[in-house]
């Protein structure tokens, strides 16, 4: 064979290759909604934002509202690797008959619930990656038979020492009757843990220790201290118009706060200086506030909230958020 | 089939054409404008919620209130605090002794160490929980209480079979009767201390 035609028979073969190939190089896409799963009505501004505090009288936007109400949010990922569908939740929220009255909650909607009215059904969650492990954040994760619970290592050394801790002050899961005194140990009632163990007995669990590259654009980053012993980010490239999406739980539990740079919901496993340097890692990675997602943020599925302004009430109130589509995917929004 | 057209008759059929196009486009907009004239003035009412789609300020009143409790309810509360508050300390001691098996240690021996003082524990708090007079308006309440703590304590006599002969199933079976347990004091709980668990 003359070299001229193998060469151009070599290219041909090249350029089928790479045709081939396309689909593979490209970009992974998700899907991502925001879903409400219940409201804390009436907390005191300053309790969850002390810059914020209440000042009667005042005019300042910064100290002119008395309470606000904080949804529970919780973010739903969707995708297709490699022909399988992936439904990754970023955090559980919690479950009402085991906290009504004692968290002033209203428009309650399970998880399960906010999902069936995206289409998707329990057990086609995959993945739960909490941002940390209280009460509100991975209080249903017996809801999800199939999902793999992620959850950082340090999170639990972190309750593990404070349980054991030789001061009651220090140990207990909680200091009086009446409120939660953020004690270390504080908001992980032995029930929220009987789930987390109960993932970890079922070879449900993975316990992460850092950085971890969960999926194709989906990562864990560590914020240790930032709210938790053990908080973790969970950083969503898209791979739509809305580039990447940084969930940040109750790293940054107000995005107020995030774009404000104002520290919220103060802890006393937090350390003001790793919160700040959390708020930092999700500007580096999305580019600027508008894209980190808080677990608490006041305004969220409103207009006040940009990226997640294109929202609908569902069951009993609660609201969803289509924050973008992947190719392909149809609008659920009611 | 084709017809001839002269240049005239060319012309003359373009124009028509144009001044049948903008009377069309005239037409649609006048329709637009009175669709959207329409559409402004008799547009439904937006549901209530929407209406207040911003909840900042606490607007809304429709918050699950806790209820005062009466004296005895909150004597019984009172004396069972204590006791329910190193109950919680055992039940989450428990469940991270088996935690480190599973995920750190793997070492049977440690776990019954760590476990075996909690049975004695909540042994203890089911004694002096017996021994509380509860009111009438929580005697179910109660008794569902004293059941929780004999759970946990078989939980725990039954994680320590695992140093026996190693076998996991013990382990779940004991996570079950604590999950089960952990439900039943939550429930009392969000009655006697409404604020034991705040947002965070």
């Amino acid at each position: 064979m003359k070299s001229s035609v193998r060469n151009a028979l070599i290219a041909v073969g090249l350029a089928a290759a790479a045709t081939l190939a396309a689909p593979v190089a490209q970009a992974q896409s998700y899907s991502v909604w925001l879903v409400e799963n219940s409201r804390f009505m009436n907390v005191p501004y300053g309790a969850f934002m002390p810059d914020r505090v209440f000042v009667p009288g005042s005019t300042s936007k910064m100290n002119n509202i008395n309470t606000v109400d904080l949804p529970v949010n919780v973010g739903v990922i969707k995708g297709t690797i490699n022909g399988k569908m992936e439904v990754i939740l970023a955090d559980a929220g919690w479950k009402q008959q085991d906290y009504l009255k004692m968290t002033g909650s209203d428009h309650y909607s399970a998880v399960v619930d906010q999902l069936k009215l995206l289409g998707i059904s329990a057990d086609q969650v995959t993945k739960i990656i909490v941002g940390h492990g209280h009460w509100d954040h991975a209080g249903s994760l017996s809801d999800f038979p199939n999902a793999v619970l992620y959850i950082q290592k340090a999170e639990l050394e972190g309750i593990e020492w404070a349980i054991n801790y030789p001061h009651p002050r220090i140990s207990a899961t909680n200091v009086s009757p009446g409120g939660c005194a953020r004690t270390p140990a504080c908001g992980y009632p032995p029930k929220t843990l009987d789930e987390i163990y109960g993932k970890v007995l079922s070879a449900k669990a993975v316990i992460v220790d850092g950085e971890m590259d969960v999926l194709p654009g989906i990562k864990i980053h560590p914020a240790h201290h930032a709210h938790t012993a053990g908080s973790q980010l969970i950083e969503v490239r898209t791979g739509t118009s809305v580039g990447t999406l940084v969930f940040g739980s109750d790293v940054y539990s107000s995005w107020q706060g995030i774009r404000d740079w104002m520290m919220a919901n103060p802890q006393s496993s937090a350390d003001t200086a790793q919160q700040f340097l959390a708020y930092e890692k999700c500007y580096k990675l999305t580019g600027g506030y508008n894209n980190c997602i808080s677990g608490h943020e006041p305004t969220s599925y409103t207009a006040d909230y940009p990226i997640t302004k294109n929202s609908w009430v569902g069951a009993n109130g609660a609201r969803l958020a289509e924050i973008t589509l992947a190719p392909g995917e149809s609008s659920k929004k009611k | 089939m084709q017809t001839e057209v002269s240049g005239s008759q060319r012309t003359a059929r373009v124009a028509a054409l144009k001044g049948f196009g903008f009377g069309a486009l005239v037409v649609g907009l006048i329709a637009l404008v009175a669709f959207a004239v329409f559409r402004e003035n008799f547009k439904p009412a937006a549901p209530a919620v929407e209406a207040n789609a911003s909840f900042v300020g606490g607007l809304s009143l429709h918050a699950h209130e806790a209820t005062a409790l009466s004296p005895e309810e909150e004597a019984y509360a009172a004396a069972l605090w204590p006791i329910h508050s190193e109950v919680k300390l055992a039940a989450v001691r428990m469940i991270f002794a088996g935690l480190a098996y599973k995920t750190e240690d793997h070492d049977a021996k440690k776990l019954r160490a760590k476990v075996q003082p909690l049975t004695q524990t909540f042994e203890a708090a089911g004694k002096r929980v017996a021994v509380i007079k509860s009111p009438a308006s929580l005697q179910e309440a109660h008794k569902s209480y004293v059941e929780a703590v004999k759970l946990y304590s078989s939980a725990t006599r039954e994680m320590i079979k695992v140093a026996d002969d190693g076998r996991d199933e013990h382990l779940i079976q004991a996570q079950q009767r604590s999950e089960q347990a952990s439900l039943a004091i939550l429930k009392l709980s969000d009655v006697l201390w409404p604020g034991e668990y705040k947002p965070n």
